[in-house]
C-alpha cells in the first residue's frame, strides 16, 4: 500500500502552513506557521536526514503565548524550563522524565531515572486511546506516551510493534515503524527540502520591536 | 432561628482563628437580599431590614440577571439619603455569586483626568460583561502523600520543601518554591488530601480527603468530603472554564503594542480598534461554541452626578445587545441635569428616565431602625444595653441613621475606658456630646456664624479679621 501525496490531512496542513527554513549549526531547521495560530518547529540532522527535535506551540484562547512543548528531541534545558512558570513547583530533579527519539527504522523513549529491575516494567499498546502505555507492578510509575506519528498517518499502536530493554536506570522502549509512517516522513522532508533555504540569519522574516 | 444559631456558633471559631482581612465597611453586614423561595422579602434577614416591596422588587430583577437573556436594562433606585439604596445593591452583587460580574462605581469616578469620561464608562460597561472561555490546561492531580517544609533556622530566606503526590498508579516527589509552599499552607494541605494544582497559575483546590485515610482518628468537620484517590498519570489535559471581564480581554491585548504601552499602563484609554477586534473574536468564539457571555451588573451610585453626555452616551450603550443591567442609585429630587439649566426629577433626563424602571425605597420605621442597629452593633462587635439602644434609636429617628450607626464604634471605645464591656445610657450620651450631628452643627453655625470666615450671609462683616470675601 501506498500512500498518494495529499491523501492524509496531516500532508495537507503542512503542505499549507507557511514554511521557514534555515541551515544553522550543521542541522536544518525548519519553522511551520499553521491558519489556527499554532506554531511548529522542527530540527533535522544534515547527515542522515533524520528528525532529531519538533516542538509545538499553540496560541491560548486569551492570547497569551504559550510555552514551547517539544513533542521530541531533547526537553528545555530546566533553567529555560522555569523562567516562564514561576508558580514555584517542579519536579524533583530524580524522579523520571522522557525524552522521545526518531531513529531511521523506530521510535524511540527513554525514560531516565527509572531504577526498577526490567519484571517491574509492562509496557502495552493502547489503540483506543492511541498511546502506548508503561506501568510498573509497585505502582511507582505510570505513562501513557502518546503516539502522533500514527495519529498522523491513521493508525492504531500495535502491541508486535513493541520492544522495551532496561539499562543504567533508563527504560527504553522501541516502536517499529510501519511503512506508512516512513513514507509520509519522505513526504514531508520531499516538501520542506523544495523550501527555499536561507543562508544568513540577518534575511529571516521577523519583525522588528 | 436554628440555622441562625448554628451559623453563629460554627462562625466564631472560624473568624477567630483567621486573622480577618476584611474591614467592617458600611454594608458589611449584609449578605443577600433576604427573601424566600417565593421571593417574597422577609422582614429582617441575610442582613437586611424592612424596604420589602423594594426588596422583593430588586429580587425580581435579581431573576432576569441570573436568566442572562435581557440586556441594557437600567434599574433606578431612588429614595431618601440612608434608606438602603446601596445596600440593596451589594445585595444583589451578593447573591449573583462569582461567575455574575458585578461592577460598582460612583458617579463622580468617571471625572478623571487620566480618561475622557465616555472612555471610563465603557470601560466600566465592559468590566460588567464576563466571557466564560473553556480552555484546556494541565493540571496536576493527586493524593497527598507527605508534605515537608524546610524553613530555615535564621528564620530569615527562602523556604524549601517536598510535596509526594501519588494517584492508584503511580507517585512523584515534587520540589516546591516558596510560593507554592505559602499557598500550599494558606489552603491547610496535609498528607491524605486529594488536590489540583493547575500547572498555568499554580491555583491550588482541595477537592476532599482520600477514602483510605477515612478510618484515620482526626477530628473532621462535617464538611469533609471523602473521595478516590485519582487513577492514571498525575498530569492530565482537562478542559477548565475561566470567567473574565471583556475589559480584562481588551487590557491584555491593547499591551502588545510594542514598549510603549508599558507608560500607558492599564488605566489608559484603549483604542476602538482593539475593541472592535475583540468584539469580533468573541462573536467568533461563541459561535464556535468556546465562549459564553455573561452580561454582569454595572451599579453607578450617586448618579446626579454623572452629566449629559454621559447620560446620553448611556442612552445610546443601552441599546447594545452586549450591554449589562445597569443599575443606578440616587438620592436627588427634582434637581438640575448637571452639565445643564434644566432641572429634571432625580438629576436624570427624561428620555433616560423613560427607558430605566423605578425602585423607589422609603423612611424606616422605627422598629426597623431598630434592627438594624442591633445588626451593626453585631457586626462592628460592640455590646450594648437595652436602653442604650433605644437611646441609639431615637438619635436616629430624630437625627440620621448613619450618624446614629457612627456612635456605636465610638461609645464602645468610651465604655471599655470605664472598663465596661456593654455599652450604657451614659456612654451614648457622653459621645452624643462630644460630636455633634448635622442638625446640630448647622444650628451652632447659624447662631455664632458672624465669628466664621467667609460668611456670605453677612457682607458687614469685620475686614480686618479675614481676607478678600469669596466670590459667589
Amino acid at each position: 500500500m501506498s500512500i498518494s501525496e495529499g491523501s492524509l490531512p496531516w500532508l495537507e496542513k503542512v503542505k499549507s502552513a507557511e514554511k521557514t527554513c534555515i541551515i544553522q549549526d550543521g542541522k536544518r531547521k525548519v519553522h511551520y506557521k499553521f491558519n489556527d495560530n499554532e506554531e511548529m518547529a522542527e530540527e533535522y540532522n544534515m547527515q542522515t536526514d533524520v528528525l532529531v527535535r519538533r516542538a509545538w506551540r499553540r496560541r491560548g484562547a486569551l492570547k497569551k503565548d504559550g510555552d514551547w512543548e517539544v513533542e521530541m528531541g531533547d526537553p528545555e534545558p530546566m533553567a529555560v524550563q522555569n523562567l516562564g512558570s514561576g508558580i514555584g513547583l517542579m519536579e524533583a530533579n530524580n524522579m523520571p522524565y522522557v525524552v522521545k527519539r526518531i531513529t531511521k527504522g523506530n521510535i524511540e523513549w527513554r525514560i531516565r531515572n527509572l531504577h526498577f529491575p526490567l519484571e517491574t516494567y509492562s509496557v502495552s499498546a493502547n489503540p483506543t486511546e492511541n498511546c502506548i502505555t508503561v506501568r510498573t507492578t509497585n505502582k511507582k510509575y505510570f505513562k501513557n506516551l502518546p503516539v502522533p506519528e500514527l495519529e498522523r498517518v491513521g493508525l492504531v499502536p500495535k502491541q508486535e510493534n513493541i520492544s522495551f530493554a532496561h539499562n543504567l536506570n533508563v527504560l527504553i522502549i522501541m516502536y517499529k515503524k510501519p511503512p506508512e509512517v516512513l513514507q509520509a516522513e519522505q513526504a514531508v522532508l520531499a516538501l520542506i527540502k523544495s523550501v527555499k533555504t536561507i543562508k544568513d540569519p540577518g534575511e529571516l522574516p521577523c519583525n522588528p520591536s | 432561628m436554628a440555622t441562625l444559631a448554628a451559623g453563629a456558633s460554627a462562625k466564631v471559631p472560624e473568624v477567630r482563628d483567621i486573622a480577618r482581612i476584611e474591614r467592617i465597611g458600611a454594608h458589611s453586614h449584609i449578605r443577600g437580599l433576604g427573601l424566600d423561595d417565593n421571593l417574597e422579602a422577609r422582614s429582617v434577614s441575610q442582613g437586611m431590614v424592612g424596604q420589602q416591596t423594594a426588596r422583593r422588587a430588586a429580587g425580581i430583577v435579581l431573576g432576569m440577571i441570573k436568566e442572562g437573556k435581557i440586556a441594557g436594562r437600567a434599574i433606578l433606585l431612588a429614595g431618601p439619603p440612608g434608606t438602603g439604596k446601596t445596600a440593596i445593591a451589594m445585595a444583589i452583587s451578593k447573591s449573583l455569586g462569582k461567575d455574575t460580574p458585578f461592577t460598582s462605581m460612583a458617579g463622580s469616578e468617571i471625572y478623571s483626568l487620566e480618561m475622557s469620561k465616555t472612555e471610563a464608562l465603557t470601560q466600566a460597561i465592559r468590566k460588567s460583561i464576563g466571557v466564560r472561555i473553556r480552555e484546556e490546561t494541565e493540571i496536576i492531580e493527586g493524593e497527598v502523600v507527605e508534605l515537608q517544609v524546610e524553613r530555615p533556622a535564621s528564620g530569615v530566606g527562602a523556604k524549601v520543601g517536598k510535596l509526594t503526590l501519588k494517584t492508584t498508579e503511580m507517585e512523584t516527589i515534587y520540589d516546591l518554591g516558596t510560593k507554592m509552599i505559602d499557598s500550599l499552607t494558606k489552603e491547610k494541605v496535609g498528607a491524605g488530601d486529594v488536590i489540583t494544582i493547575d500547572k498555568a497559575t499554580g491555583k491550588i483546590s482541595r477537592i476532599g480527603r482520600s477514602f483510605t485515610r477515612a478510618r484515620d482518628y482526626d477530628a473532621t468537620g462535617p464538611q469533609t468530603r471523602f473521595v478516590q484517590c485519582p487513577e492514571g498519570e498525575l498530569q492530565k489535559r482537562k478542559e477548565v472554564v475561566h470567567t473574565v471581564s471583556i475589559h480584562e480581554i481588551d487590557v491584555i491585548n491593547s499591551r502588545t503594542h510594542g514598549f510603549l504601552a508599558l507608560f500607558s499602563g492599564d488605566t489608559g484609554e484603549i483604542k476602538p480598534e482593539v475593541r472592535e477586534q475583540i468584539n469580533g473574536k468573541i462573536a467568533e468564539w461563541r459561535e464556535e461554541g468556546k465562549a459564553e457571555i455573561t452580561p454582569g451588573v454595572l451599579f453607578i451610585d450617586e448618579v446626579h452626578m454623572l452629566d449629559i453626555e454621559c447620560f446620553s452616551f448611556l442612552n445610546r450603550a443601552l441599546e447594545d445587545e452586549m450591554s449589562p443591567v445597569v443599575i443606578m442609585a440616587t438620592n436627588r429630587g427634582i434637581t438640575k441635569i448637571r452639565g445643564t439649566n434644566y432641572n429634571s426629577p432625580h438629576g436624570i433626563p427624561i428620555d433616560l428616565l423613560d427607558r430605566m424602571i423605578i425602585i423607589p425605597t422609603s423612611s424606616y420605621t422605627d422598629k426597623q431602625t431598630m434592627e438594624i442597629l442591633k445588626i451593626r452593633c453585631e457586626e462592628e462587635d460592640c455590646e450594648v444595653s437595652e436602653d442604650a439602644l433605644m437611646i441609639l434609636t431615637s438619635i436616629a429617628m430624630a437625627t440620621s441613621l448613619r450618624y446614629a450607626i457612627q456612635l456605636i464604634t465610638l461609645s464602645s471605645l468610651v465604655s471599655r475606658r470605664r472598663k465596661s464591656n456593654e455599652v450604657a445610657i451614659e456612654d451614648v450620651k457622653k459621645v452624643y456630646s462630644l460630636f455633634l450631628d448635622e442638625g446640630r452643627s448647622e444650628q451652632i453655625l447659624n447662631e455664632y456664624q458672624d465669628q466664621y470666615l467667609y460668611d456670605s450671609k453677612l457682607p458687614n462683616i469685620d475686614k480686618g479679621a479675614g481676607g478678600e470675601p469669596m466670590e459667589a
